[in-house]
């Protein structure tokens, strides 16, 4: 027992020097974001200061709403591709794969000029431009999370037995494809709404005013303000991010070792 | 056992109708083309209608100039710095990343484990005007650890320490690089087999020689391609990159932030796009043999 | 007690609040090939994981050649060890696998290059040497493996399920292969395994092994004729359970009476445990005491499934000659045709 101590000493070591790391700047950054103004006492002043803020609602909500477009575009597009290619199109999945990995490639400041370059004008007169993009940005990971997790399954076997079993194709993807699939859409999903609640590159230089770009112009006023907006939406993120991940555990797929 | 014919007529009818839904079986491709009109006119035409421009002369003409021009200071300076950063960032994250990774495969416990995978999430994301604060809050000139080590003594910005320049923005940078490397790195080391340790170890290898010997070697593709992403991330990072610097420090991103804001004569517009291809360019010679590698390594990775 | 290579004493390992291995006691003299057989969870790769230094044992010791290694770290202890899958490093080509170890005792490269090539062609993949794992079949991978762990001509070889991974036909053939191996080189060796078949056929003996504990070690033919508990009766071969009346010293089945041969156990309703070829079969003239449900041609043999009157399903083994008459649904009588039978409860 004590060996198994020591070989995992250096290993803790490492995890606790991180742990310091990352946390110091949270507790700088929460302590600081308790202060009232010059004081030296501790109240939540600060964060009563971003609610109060006009633009909060409006900005979030812009957010918000350019979101639930983006999260509706992933649905249409990628999960109905994605079980194409797994149920009757394999062939294809070498090309799809490349194709999805592109927009990795290519930096966000780089698509933003070509946007605003060829983007037409009703395109750009409204914010929903910017569900589009981020589609193809979030692209490289919401295939892969939709491909692996689909790879877990053996869709083309199930559905051939519900078709076999009298289900008409309407059926089958309700009762039985969708629901195989779902934690898979889930976590695509997810992917889709951390990227669109953070990005500001693309909003910023399309000259959109998002959430994220508000609280930017925001944080100029007042810093312990803009200290507690940046320490609340990290705090906010890191819940929902780590409940969700319980969530989607439950499917989790376990590949069986060959016996 | 019995059946009555007329429900076998049925059940095969419904096999065999060609309704709305049998097309979606077909093994056309025609299937892929939403995707394929998608990113035809939200990426490549984009992409394309830049490139286009880089090479246009502001009467429209083909020529080299605005390309040219890129090897010229300001915008030589602002490559050669953002070339910097992403080689120094991608170090800064890709070492400790890696060390982290493995600390939390040693340690096993899946509850960690998965506080730490969704810790990286967020982590990985953040950037911006909210990243900047944080480490105003710590490092800043009235931050925390500066305070603390002003009282004993140790007055950093004094000796020509700050957070608004280039060790501070690699500094920023490492706390989302560190997690986008451990994201990226850890199927990887899980791939890493226990046969493979065991195998060794009965042959006659100890530790150390294993991981001369087996584990480095096996991972070091991976650990480049790793390198890779990080040095694209640091490279085209643009809104921590614009909290934390004002103009001091020239980087690609940030130049053409600025022209596309608009303070820009008509002479520049087009120069923008030439920046923004350069930047591509770059991203490329980092990428393509990240994707390579990717693709090679999977075979590897059977799980 | 010279002649032994290997000696391991009292072993005992938990985990948690299971017991993996329970005093666990075992002897391989030099150049013997012992198998290790049980269901899995009976603690037979934790055993050998032990021995071979990859986990620590929490009492007991291992021996080899007089030497003790208990708390010798597994590089040093000279062992040859095969994995069920997956143990060729894959960024080494085959020839490269194979040299690993000889590398790692600083084996000459002249030298090294020699036994390589000659180990590889004992194995049959003389023309391998560039290739790598992935291009590889499983079998020929655990061919391989097997190379890697002979040439560096080790004290003792450990193959923990080295061929549950393969198809039916390749294990066959491959553990014809290592049982040649083995002979030829002199190799003491411990086999573990799930496969009651793949142990009987290749093994000097077998120790059967279930919860942790070593319930029998001894020649197959042992084994199989005389097993020591009901479970070791049950997982080696087939056995019938034909239930009957125990008085004493004395069973009755079938309306005749039989000696019982374990002497543990009490009086009263008991089964008793029958080896197909030890069950007759005849047409029943008048009545009989069961009913054929299905007659399998294996060739030389046929394998005749019976149904008892309380309803327990029996097979019986005879030569294809003896039992062509027999069809489904027929009355049949069926005897036991050994004098002493072993009895378990019911």
């Amino acid at each position: 027992m004590a060996s198994a101590m020591k070989k995992n000493f250096a290993a803790n070591l490492v995890l606790i020097v991180t742990g310091i790391f990352i946390f110091f700047p949270l507790y700088a950054a929460t302590e600081f974001s308790l202060r009232n103004g010059a004081e030296h006492t501790h109240g939540f002043a600060a964060y009563r200061w971003i609610f109060a803020q006009s633009g909060f609602i409006e900005n979030l909500g812009i957010t918000l709403r350019v979101t639930s477009l983006a999260v509706v575009l992933n649905l249409l597009i990628m999960v109905p591709t994605v079980t194409w290619l797994h149920l009757s199109g394999q062939r294809y999945k070498r090309l799809v794969e490349i194709l999805t990995i592109l927009p990795l490639i290519f930096p966000v400041v780089a698509l933003a000029t070509g946007a605003q370059l060829a983007m037409p004008d009703f395109m750009q007169n409204s914010v929903y431009e910017l569900s589009f993009f981020y589609v193809v940005i979030a692209m490289p990971y919401t295939y892969r999370a939709l491909d692996i997790g689909l790879s877990g399954h053996p869709l083309s076997t199930i559905t051939n037995a519900a078709r076999n079993l009298g289900a008409s194709w309407l059926k089958t993807l309700s009762s039985v494809v969708i629901p195989t699939i779902r934690p898979s859409i889930l976590a695509a999903l997810f992917l889709m709404v951390a990227l669109s609640l953070g990005e500001f590159t693309l909003a910023q230089l399309l000259h959109w005013s998002t959430f994220p770009v508000w609280v930017t112009n925001v944080s100029q006023q007042n810093v312990i303000g803009a200290t507690a907006l940046a320490i609340g939406s990290l705090f906010f993120a890191w819940i929902l991010l780590f409940g969700f991940s319980f969530l989607g555990s439950k499917n989790s797929t376990t590949v069986q070792e060959e016996e | 056992m019995k059946q009555s014919t007329t429900s076998n007529v049925d059940v095969k009818g419904a096999l065999v109708k060609k309704g709305a839904f049998h097309g979606f079986l077909t093994s056309s491709p025609i299937a892929l083309l939403p995707l394929f009109l998608f990113l035809l006119v939200f990426f490549l035409w984009p992409i394309g209608a830049l490139t286009g421009n880089a090479f246009k002369s502001n009467e429209g003409a083909f020529t080299f100039s605005n390309v040219t021009m890129l090897f010229q200071d300001p915008y030589r300076m602002a490559f050669k710095n953002s070339i910097t950063l992403g080689l120094l960032s991608g170090l800064v994250g890709a070492i400790p990343g890696l060390a982290i990774a493995m600390a939390i495969e040693k340690q096993g416990n899946q509850t960690l484990k998965k506080f730490i995978a969704s810790i990286s999430g967020v982590l990985a994301n953040t950037g911006g005007v909210p990243l900047a604060f944080m480490f105003l809050a710590a490092f800043g000139p009235a931050g925390l650890v500066i305070s603390a080590l002003k009282s004993v003594g140790l007055d950093l910005y004094g000796l020509g320490f700050t957070l608004f320049s280039f060790t501070g923005l690699i500094i920023v940078y490492a706390y989302f690089q560190i997690p986008i490397m451990v994201i990226v790195i850890t199927p990887a080391l899980t791939s890493l087999r226990k046969e493979w340790k065991d195998s060794a170890a009965n042959l006659g290898a100890s530790k150390f020689h294993y991981w001369q010997k087996v584990g480095l070697p096996i991972l070091m593709p991976s650990f480049i391609a790793c390198y890779l992403l990080l040095f694209a991330s640091a490279f085209s990072a643009f809104a921590t990159a614009r909290a934390l610097t004002v103009g001091n420090i020239a980087l690609v991103p940030l130049q053409i932030g600025a022209l596309v804001d608009g303070n820009v004569t008509i002479n520049q517009a087009n120069l923008g796009y030439a920046l923004a291809f350069g930047m591509i360019i770059i991203s490329l010679v980092a990428m393509i043999p990240y994707i390579w590698i990717q693709n090679r390594t999977a075979r590897w990775q059977v799980r | 007690m010279s002649k032994d290579s290997l000696t391991v004493k009292g072993l005992s390992r938990q985990f948690g609040s299971v017991l993996a291995l329970d005093n666990f006691n075992i002897n391989v003299a030099k150049g013997e090939l012992v198998a290790l057989l049980g269901p899995s969870g009976c603690g037979k790769t934790t055993a050998l994981r032990i021995i071979a230094g990859l986990e620590k044992s929490n009492t007991g010791s291992v021996t080899l050649n007089g030497k003790v290694i208990t708390d010798e770290a597994a590089h040093t202890r000279n062992m040859g060890m095969v994995f069920q899958a997956y143990s060729l490093f894959p960024h080494l080509s085959v020839a490269e696998n194979v040299a690993f170890g000889l590398k790692m005792r600083k084996v000459a490269k002249k030298k090294r290059d020699k036994k390589v090539g000659s180990i590889l062609e004992l194995v049959g993949l003389g023309n391998h040497h560039k290739r790598f794992a992935h291009q590889l079949s499983g079998g020929q991978q655990q061919r391989v493996a097997l190379a890697r762990a002979l040439v560096i001509e080790p004290e003792v070889l450990l193959l923990d399920e080295p061929l549950s991974a393969l198809d039916a036909q390749v294990r066959t053939n491959l553990r014809e292969e290592i049982r040649r191996l083995q002979l030829s080189l002199g190799t003491t060796t411990l086999f573990v395994t799930h496969d009651q078949e793949e142990a009987m056929a290749i093994s000097d003996r077998v120790g059967v092994m279930s919860n942790g504990r070593l319930e029998q070690i001894d020649t197959p033919d042992v084994l199989y004729n005389t097993p020591a508990t009901a479970f070791v009766a049950n997982f080696v071969g087939v056995m019938n359970h034909i239930p009957g009346v125990r008085s004493g010293k004395s069973v009755s089945i079938f309306g005749d009476s039989y000696k019982v041969r374990n002497l543990d156990g009490g009086d009263g309703h008991v089964v008793a445990l029958i080896r197909p070829e030890q069950l007759d079969v005849e047409e029943a003239k008048k009545h009989g005491n069961a009913r054929v449900v299905t007659r399998s041609f294996l060739g030389a043999s046929s394998r005749i499934i019976c149904e008892l009157t309380d309803g327990t399903i029996v097979q019986s083994l005879k030569p294809s000659s003896e039992s062509g008459g027999l069809h489904p649904g027929e009355m049949v009588n069926l005897s036991i045709n050994t004098k002493e039978v072993l009895i378990a409860n019911a």
